[in-house]
């Protein structure tokens, strides 16, 4: 992580995404979103601010209601119709439930050769591969024998990232990676993964709630709120001084153990609207402590500030955390 | 810690039968609550955290094949209380909050119904005017703004955040002298959860009953909380004021459960995690839980199961070497 230093060519591309459930719910609302190759981003929001629809639209399960997504140079949606396999070994998606994400019926070493089975790899070599892959990943061969409820949470990640990894992606959506896992072994789970990035060049979107993964993992974080991106910024600078006041206020909720660390929790009042029916103006209004008579009525652009960061909001910088 | 505890446990042990085998859940526990503190309980899953909570409603699952020690509340001990006394505790001097509020709550009834009963059953024979007038109340305490149309809500016409204000809101009508909280705020999103934890600080004005704080979060009991209880393979590794077990932990495993914390900022280093894995329930131990993955460990931590020990003022830590290893790790060599 160099600061200062360019962002790479962009290797994901949101462009004014958005996506309508049932004519009415807006998961996402004009979600534009560079992620550059290589470079590992972070989305953090709360629930029903859209971040598990923005993974699922990038890897073509959910179906964008209008504006594009590009993987490279073409889209999706137009990789997914002339070469569906090749696109889906390109992008992988670790989902939030690891265990829930293997099969009950199947053992470890079935869930894993299936994947090379459907995409017809040569076999012999991609065996080879995986043997490479799960040694890396430190798993044993005696896992392949075991079915998934005997397996523990942290190999059961272990191993939907190894059958993520035989693909040989370029890109790897993991939704949670370390939502259940205990603290003690969260960080061996991290390492390998920024392993993985420096090693084979992987991009990585990683969504968590847990906000010091966020900041010890990612280069760039986008934050979330009500279908939309609020803020997207260097992670480093987003944590020092947060532009957008929903991000000061959930930044401020991580409170630290080392007393230097602590800052007075901003505590918003009431619960995220529904995106049903979300407030007219700029959609944290309802909730935000320096809202002004514009915001009411205004929509915010998500526009650029100086040092590549973009902020949705017309009063950028107004709500800063106190230090104790 | 308090010279006249509220509570006071003395080597608790709790095993369950299992198809695998007898499970050691609690592994001989020593921990007095003193009165009117607020005592965090933190460890990893697996640890005995909740399994502790339980121990002191006697909810315990049917599969429980031993619960031996002490368990003094306010010099009785619930231990060895017959079931109908120890009902008596339960909702009246005991209460809980738990994890989820979407399950604690019965779907069928409102929200004024659990807080009335929850009322009847402290205050047998109140009418019902003034159990209502109660119930709005404690709903207005907790931070509903229109408590009088709320309390006829039903658990499914209120948000994850509201519902867990109504646990709280039960808990408080039972005034107890020992209100559990089993990781209320971990089914939250995060500024619904900032909400919550300042409801639970604004209490400690009002609420004169002692807590037991029971999360995985450290970060959250150091804000919260007055005492800390470090819990780890059925045992207490450490315990102590908050502020001074966090600010200077005394046993490795604290001291390694910190630093996994990542709370310093990214230097492109290694992410620090301890190697190995929790114990095994079902493994019985004659040394030291974590001797296994300890980076400090020698001979003597394999020689019986350390006891909880005087580790500085009102602290205790159970390791046979934390002032070696505190010395080892202050030579500057050593980093």
């Amino acid at each position: 992580m160099i600061v200062g230093a360019t962002r790479p060519a962009p290797l994901v591309e949101f462009a004014g995404v958005s996506v309508v459930f049932d004519g009415r719910v807006r998961a996402l609302d004009d979600v534009t979103l560079a992620v550059g190759k290589g470079e590992i981003v972070g989305l953090v929001g709360e629930s029903g601010s859209g971040k598990s629809t923005l993974c699922r639209v990038l890897v073509g399960l959910t179906q964008p209601s209008s504006g594009t997504v590009k993987v490279g140079d073409r889209t999706v949606g137009e990789q997914l119709a002339q070469a569906p396999l090749a696109f889906r070994r390109r992008i992988q998606l670790l989902l939030q439930d690891a265990v829930a994400s293997l099969s009950p019926r199947m053992t470890i070493g079935r869930t894993l050769e299936e994947p090379i089975a459907i995409h017809a790899l040569p076999r012999a070599g991609a065996r080879l591969e995986l043997d490479g892959i799960l040694k890396r990943l430190g798993l044993s061969n005696d896992v392949l024998a075991k079915f998934p409820h005997q397996i523990s949470g942290g190999q059961a990640r272990r191993v939907g990232l190894a059958r993520a990894l035989v693909m040989r992606p370029e890109i790897i959506v993991a939704d949670e990676p370390t939502a259940g896992l205990d603290v003690s072994v969260q960080g061996e789970l991290l390492n390998l993964l920024l392993d993985l990035q420096r090693d084979f060049g992987l991009t990585y979107l990683l969504v968590s709630h847990n906000l010091n993964v966020i900041r010890r993992v990612t280069e760039r974080t986008a934050v979330m709120y009500l279908g939309q991106i609020v803020e997207d910024a260097r992670t480093n600078e987003l944590f020092a001084t947060p532009a957008h006041p929903y991000s000061a206020a959930l930044l401020s909720t991580n409170p630290a153990v080392d007393p230097k660390r602590r800052v007075h929790p901003i505590v918003l009042q009431g619960e995220i609207p529904s995106a049903v029916n979300p407030p007219a103006g700029c959609r944290f209004h309802t909730r935000c402590p320096v809202a002004q008579p514009k915001c009411t009525s205004d929509p915010p652009l998500l526009l650029p500030l100086d040092g590549g960061r973009r902020v949705r909001c017309h009063f950028p910088f107004s709500l800063a955390p106190r230090r104790h | 810690m308090s010279p006249n505890p509220l509570v006071s446990i003395r080597q608790l042990k709790l095993e369950a039968l299992t198809a695998r085998g007898t499970a050691h859940i609690l592994r001989g526990i020593d921990l007095d609550i003193g009165k009117g503190r607020i005592v965090g309980v933190v460890g990893e899953s697996g640890s005995g955290k909740s399994s502790l909570a339980a121990c002191l409603l006697r909810l315990l699952p049917a599969n429980v094949s031993r619960l031996d020690g002490e368990i003094l509340f306010d010099g009785v001990d619930l231990v060895a209380l017959r079931e109908p006394a120890m009902n008596a505790y339960r909702g009246a001097r005991i209460a809980m909050i738990f994890q989820d509020p979407m399950t604690a709550l019965n779907p069928l009834f409102t929200v004024g119904t659990h807080l009335r009963d929850v009322l009847r059953r402290r205050h047998p024979g109140m009418a019902r005017d003034e159990a209502r007038r109660r119930s709005v109340a404690a709903l207005s305490s907790v931070g509903f703004a229109d408590a009088p149309l709320h309390v006829d809500s039903y658990p499914h016409q209120l948000s994850g955040g509201m519902r867990q204000r109504v646990m709280i809101a039960m808990a408080l009508l039972v005034e107890p002298d020992l209100l559990l909280a089993d990781e209320p705020t971990t089914a939250l999103d995060a500024t619904v959860e900032a909400q919550i934890v300042s409801l639970l600080e604004n209490l400690r004005r009002t609420f004169s009953g002692s807590i037991v704080f029971i999360s995985h979060h450290l970060g959250l009991v150091a804000q919260l909380c007055d005492d800390l209880c470090v819990m780890y393979g059925g045992t207490i590794v450490e315990s102590g004021p908050v502020a001074d077990v966090l600010g200077g932990p005394r046993h490795p495993y604290t001291r390694a459960l910190l630093a996994c914390e990542l709370e310093d900022e990214a230097g492109g280093g290694r992410l620090v995690s301890i190697p190995g894995e929790v114990p095994d329930p079902v493994e019985m131990r004659d040394a030291c839980v974590f001797a296994p993955r300890c980076p400090h460990v020698r001979e003597a931590c394999l020689a019986g199961m350390p006891a909880l020990r005087d580790a500085g003022p009102g602290r205790r830590a159970a390791c046979v070497r934390w002032e070696e290893v505190e010395f080892e790790l202050s030579k500057p060599s050593q980093r």
